[in-house]
């Protein structure tokens, strides 16, 4: 990406109960509130996550007809399935007859549902196929064909990402996505037979807001700092970092994304001295075959860089050493449940994916060596902005979001160590509890 | 030259680890790993998948060990700094079939870890493979399997499991 295609500095003001934005002053905090509230979690529900495309799963975590998962999303019980047809779903996991959970496996393949309450079977294309003594319901209502299986009032799947919302309108999930697809596209591209996800989910909780992840992933401002240890461990195995040419840009709709040029391998797609000799010429080989396939230009792009992709609201897709995904769900204003898969390409081989599952699960998850410290992180923001709680002098309450805003008025392109991006997300997140936009 | 290992012995080999982990003397503790030896910690959802298929929580090789316990070790490792207070409890202690001088142990656990106001219950078993070479126990695979459906509330295995 060069200068010029880097949109002008956005240097229209703002100041609203949660956001104080001043160019002239150069200054960009958020209200403390934002994290604490109840009334803040109550507002979120019903204009962000009642209305807005919610990422709910990957096609391939049901691979084959029948296979289903329980999972709860914006605090709704779902089963995320693929019916006997092979199409891919999501309906509510809720009884349509009294609102009994109906699938109590939190996994597993099956042609039917049971409701153990009352025996209410119900297929898994949705229709109620059978209930004990049906001759007690009126048969001229139609009762069976009104009680199939709710679903959520939108579904759509790009490129195996399936997304739901619960709002009957709204805009399409191509609209919603907008130019964050480029960079969706870039991570599903590598691999010309699509990508799947690995067996093993990350399931964990922060005693955080959902928003502190978010500005987490969008912040490459505390990678140094805050992961030292992490740092110091790949300097022992070769690997450099460096964070010249990074880039932060906000893209439509509350997205964003964080660009990496300047650090080390991805697995596959770079090679660096961790991940040993057999792996060079593969990789070699890997990044020939991507430009044969989509040209030097894209193939250079895809396989040289990387990526943190935030999708509004609840997905950041990592195209880092390797590929990864994690879903953000609030429960509280302080306590946030986090899923986290491992993407790999479905073409590559035994050893790469042993490779790609090493490298990863050294840095990301409640185990890696990285990523305690950024729950830490969460944590301790958390518990420290209690301290300004309705303190009465007016600049206490705030978070300052402001770092790198003096370059990007003399109309530089944002860095990725710079705050760009936490900023971008906090205008949309904004616009939108504030009902100037809809999610 | 395979020397015959008693229940008492192993008992006694996880207790001093579960002390050792306790009392944070971690350089001791990994003097308790043949070298080659690794320590792993599947998901909660596919605890019997292969590492070399699926994700893990932990799945480290004895250099990954070496660098967890560098870190650990280090100031600057913010979850663990300032330490968490833990509590193991180890427990049902079974010998398995030995393979050579391979000794499969199993055991329950129950690690209470405390930090920052709250107490984080962690439930699971061992499945560890000890090597019995030259009658002196060590971790050939340390295995912590957790019986929890989710790590929640407490979300991070910062410390060893």
């Amino acid at each position: 990406m060069t200068q010029t295609t880097i949109a002008a500095p956005r240097t229209r003001d703002r100041s609203t109960r949660f956001i104080q934005e001043d160019w002239g002053r150069r200054i960009f905090r958020v209200n403390r509130e934002a994290f604490r509230s109840e009334q803040v979690i109550e507002k979120e529900r019903r204009l962000i996550w009642d209305r807005s495309w919610l990422y709910l799963g990957h096609e391939t975590e049901v691979p084959k007809p029948g296979d289903f998962k329980q999972r709860i999303l914006a605090g709704r019980p779902l089963i995320f399935a693929r019916d006997s047809t092979g199409r891919v779903r999501a309906y509510l996991n809720s009884c349509p007859h009294r609102g009994t959970v109906l699938c109590r496996e939190t996994e597993g393949n099956a042609k039917t549902f049971q409701c153990f309450y009352h025996a209410w079977t119900f297929s898994n294309t949705g229709e109620l196929v059978g209930i004990p003594d049906p001759g007690a319901y009126p048969p001229e209502r139609g009762f069976a064909a009104e009680m199939g299986l709710r679903q959520p009032a939108r579904f759509e799947n790009y490129r195996g990402f399936v997304f739901v919302s619960f709002a009957a309108d709204g805009p399409s999930l191509r609209e919603h996505l907008a130019d964050a697809r480029e960079y969706l596209d870039l991570m599903v591209d590598h691999s010309d037979q699509g990508l799947e996800v690995i067996p093993g989910t990350h399931m964990y909780a922060i005693r955080g807001n959902w928003k502190l992840a978010v500005e987490n992933a969008m912040d490459g401002y505390h990678f140094s700092p805050t992961h030292v240890t992490f740092v110091e461990y790949l300097k022992t195995t070769g690997y450099v970092t460096s964070d010249e040419g990074g880039r932060a840009i906000t893209l439509e709709n509350g997205h964003s994304v964080l660009v990496f040029s300047g650090h080390g391998g991805r697995v596959g797609m770079q090679w660096e001295p961790r991940f040993g000799d057999a792996q060079k010429t593969l990789t070699e080989q890997n990044v020939k075959r991507l430009a044969s396939r989509l040209g030097e230009e894209r193939a250079n792009r895809i396989a040289s860089t990387s990526r943190i992709l935030y999708l509004f609201p609840n997905l950041l897709l990592f195209d880092i050493e390797g590929l990864a995904l994690r879903q953000l769900e609030p429960v509280r204003p302080d306590f946030t449940d986090v899923r986290a898969w491992e993407l790999a390409p479905a073409s590559e081989t035994a050893e790469e994916r042993e490779l790609r599952i090493r490298i990863l699960g050294s840095f990301i998850g409640p185990g890696g060596l990285a990523t305690p410290d950024d729950v830490e992180a969460y944590e301790c923001v958390q518990r420290g902005i209690v301290a300004t709680a309705g303190d009465p002098r007016p600049e206490v309450d705030w978070s300052d979001i402001s770092r790198g805003m003096a370059r990007e008025a003399e109309g530089q392109p944002a860095r990725n160590v710079d705050e760009a991006g936490i900023r971008g997300f906090w205008r949309h997140w904004d616009d939108v509890v504030s009902e100037k936009v809809r999610a | 030259m395979i020397a015959t290992v008693t229940r008492q012995e192993v008992e006694d080999f996880l207790f001093r680890d579960a002390a050792l982990l306790d009392e944070w003397r971690l350089d001791e503790w990994l003097q308790t790993f043949e070298p080659g030896a690794t320590y792993e910690v599947p998901t909660t959802d596919r605890p019997n998948e292969d590492p070399h298929r699926s994700q893990y929580y932990v799945w480290d090789d004895h250099e990954l060990l070496s660098a967890r316990v560098r870190r650990l070790k280090s100031k600057h490792a913010h979850a663990e700094n300032p330490h968490s207070r833990t509590r193991r409890l180890v427990t049902n202690v079974r010998l398995g079939e030995p393979d050579g001088s391979l000794l499969p142990v199993y055991a329950a656990f129950l690690i209470y870890k405390i930090r920052d106001g709250n107490v984080d219950q962690f439930v699971g078993r061992y499945e560890h493979i000890l090597s019995t070479e030259g009658g002196r126990l060590r971790f050939w695979k340390r295995r912590a399997v957790l019986e929890l459906e989710v790590l929640r509330p407490g979300g991070r295995l910062s410390f060893i499991l």
